[in-house]
């Protein structure tokens, strides 16, 4: 049983993404902003399992967001496809320091990706009303999700890639064994 | 000379009497002629320690406060009658739901709360919440044991709302950020810094007359719109505990 749960650890840690949408901790907000939590689970998976499952992931992940948020004319699905896409392309370091470093790096310019084209959508919904100018303040929005993402991205990312890389290794092993 | 020394005692001006009664009738006429200022000053002087005190104050403002409270109930009740005459939206007579928010998204574009009370308790769609302060938003979501609200915040989120002060109607666009803008389609409005911001009597979807914040400024003039800034009164990032109401049609 519990090696069934460290192979399937990233299905499971899936599971509990929208949970901790919604948690949304009082105490790791920034500006009244929350870190944008899927990204630090779409970045280790997709590097691993690269772009085709990123970009899969990615829509499950977006599908899964959008119905929790009540906002049903805006949509989290694009930026989170791209993103997992891009995710899958990139390669993983070998210096650990870096290797963190480049975590946060990431994710910083993923939400603000994400956040940006969040914020067209509500700038393209209300063009014909003339009311879209009304929400320029809320550019502020995705700089504060960028830094407090960026912050936690290297703690977050960093655990969930090596526990990722466990099980995908140990499915690997497990595989071979069967063969 | 006994005689004349008799003669100057019996002078009126001798007598103590008189002098006497001389005095107490100037003293009369010093009274009349202040008005009895001079008791009134004494008079505050020596009662200064038997005022009412602080006990006295809290019944008179208990008491005020009653008189009110009946006034208030009193006034929408004939509101209530007024508004079913004119058949017009109300609240709901019966009790509200209290509820206890277990999830909140108040930063960012995503503007919910989610409540512990759902359909099973009765929660309906397009009822509203209401926390301490005012109004907080509408109910759009519910499952069986939660109901999701869009806060006034949401980029989604548009509501009718009225400047008692001026008597105008406008529109509380909520912008994905603390605070809300009030869009008055009209540039000549005489709107100031805490004007009060209701619900508006001609919304669809709240019932009037509901607190919802205060003008914090007011932006420059922009071709035939005016807008506002709002303080909101309910403040759902703090705020634990709310009230569903709903809305009769």
């Amino acid at each position: 049983m519990g090696n069934y749960f460290k192979k399937k650890i990233s299905y499971i840690s899936f599971l509990f993404i929208p949970i901790v949408y919604l948690w949304d901790p009082n105490w790791l907000e920034f500006l009244g902003v929350q870190p944008y939590w899927p990204l630090f689970w779409l970045l280790p998976w997709s590097m691993i399992y690269g772009s085709l499952d990123g970009l899969i992931i990615g829509l499950f992940l977006g599908l899964i967001l959008d119905s929790l948020s009540l906002e049903s004319s805006f949509t989290q699905i694009p930026g989170l496809v791209l993103c997992g896409i891009w995710f899958g392309k990139l390669r993983i370091s070998n210096n650990i320091f870096v290797g963190h470093f480049r975590f946060g790096l990431i994710c910083s310019i993923a939400s603000f990706f994400c956040g940006l084209l969040y914020f067209f959508h509500i700038l393209i919904k209300y063009w014909s009303d003339h009311t879209n100018f009304l929400y320029l303040p809320s550019i502020k929005n995705i700089f504060a999700q960028v830094f407090i993402t960026g912050l936690l991205a290297p703690l977050l990312c960093s655990l969930l890639f090596r526990l990722f890389q466990k099980s995908k290794g140990r499915d690997k092993l497990i595989n071979f064994i069967n063969k | 000379m006994v005689d004349i020394r008799r003669i100057s005692t019996n002078r009126w001006w001798n007598k103590k009497n008189n002098w006497c009664l001389f005095i107490f009738l100037s003293f009369l006429f010093f009274v009349r002629i202040t008005k009895g200022s001079l008791y009134k000053d004494f008079y505050y002087l020596i009662s200064k320690p038997f005022w009412p005190g602080q006990f006295q104050r809290e019944v008179l403002t208990k008491s005020v406060e009653q008189e009110f409270l009946i006034r208030l109930k009193q006034l929408e009740k004939d509101n209530k009658r007024l508004r079913k005459i004119l058949s017009l939206q109300r609240l709901s007579d019966s009790d509200s739901i209290s509820a206890i928010v277990i999830s909140r998204k108040t930063g960012s574009f995503w503007r919910q709360i989610i409540l512990n009370k759902g359909v099973k308790d009765g929660v309906e769609i397009g009822s509203f919440v209401v926390g301490p302060g005012g109004l907080l938003g509408r109910v759009v979501n519910t499952s069986l044991f939660t109901s999701t609200v869009k806060l006034l915040t949401s980029p989604e989120s548009k509501v009718g709302v009225w400047v008692e002060r001026i008597q105008m109607h406008g529109l509380l666009v909520g912008l994905g950020n603390d605070y809300p803008k009030v869009i008055f389609y009209n540039k000549d409005i005489d709107i100031k810094v805490g004007d009060f911001v209701l619900s508006s009597p001609a919304s669809t979807l709240l019932p009037p007359n509901i607190p919802i914040g205060i003008v914090q400024s007011v932006d420059e003039d922009l071709k035939a719109k005016k807008t506002a800034n709002i303080l909101l009164l309910g403040k759902p990032q703090a705020i634990d505990w709310v009230q569903i109401i709903k809305v009769e049609i």
